[in-house]
């Protein structure tokens, strides 16, 4: 999987491409912890990546309450198809903002 | 009889992409929906991932999966000899609560059981068989 970032004074966008799965969500995770220090708008842009096994949603959920306790926000940005039928079957799209 | 394809290897973490190509292949020479690929991907990588955790606690072991298609379904056979395991036992995480208050477990297997057609689970002859099956379209 191949991660951009973006910063923009407190807003960082990480930009997904591949697949977020067992064996790459822990790049993620590491990006993110290196990366979130002060940041207090976090937009996950998935438009090149459709494909998020139950991994990849507890970074989500593990980023997304890291991001609330610190009173940011985290987004997910360009979700696609397959992506959306993840969220919805697990129920987080009522937990994350998606747009 | 549909071709049955078999593959067989460790129990290992980093098998993960050799069994996902193996289910690629398999749909993608028999013509699958975007939508079915996906859910059917993720389904053998939660499986398989549990597998490659739980299943040989005190060491190495094997996985096997087989794959066949007929009549526009596929079914994938998951096979261990690890120690027995229901995977479709495992109660599900309340999905309506809140992300502050959502566990940041138990949603793989959950999501697997809402998007497969059937699943069954059986031990026999000292190994874990699960059998997933999907159509194609």
């Amino acid at each position: 999987m191949t991660l951009t970032t973006e910063k923009n004074g407190t807003a960082l966008t990480v930009r997904l491409s591949g697949e977020l799965n067992t064996l790459t969500a822990p790049e993620l995770t590491a990006l993110l912890n290196k990366e979130l220090g002060g940041v207090n708008a976090l937009t996950l842009d998935f438009a090149e990546c459709d494909y998020v096994s139950s991994a990849g949603l507890r970074v989500l959920l593990a980023t997304f309450k890291q991001m609330k306790a610190a009173k940011g926000n985290m987004s997910l940005a360009n979700v696609g198809e397959n992506f959306k039928d993840v969220l919805e079957n697990t129920g987080l799209d009522a937990v994350f903002g998606v747009f | 009889m549909a071709n049955e394809y078999v593959l067989r290897i460790p129990a290992k973490l980093e098998g993960m992409d050799v069994i996902l190509a193996f289910v690629s292949y398999l749909l993608d020479i028999n013509g699958c929906s975007a939508k079915a690929r996906t859910q059917l991907r993720i389904a053998v990588e939660e499986l398989y991932v549990n597998v490659t955790l739980y299943a040989y606690p005190d060491g190495d072991g094997w996985a096997e999966i087989r794959g066949s298609v007929e009549d526009g379904v596929v079914t994938f056979k998951l096979i261990d000899a690890g120690r027995p395991f229901d995977p479709l036992a495992k109660e599900d995480p309340d999905i309506m609560l809140s992300g502050e208050e959502r566990g940041i477990g138990g949603l793989g297997i959950f999501m697997v059981k809402n998007t497969m057609d059937e699943m069954a689970y059986e031990y026999r002859d000292g190994c874990n068989r699960l059998t997933l099956r999907k159509q194609l379209n």
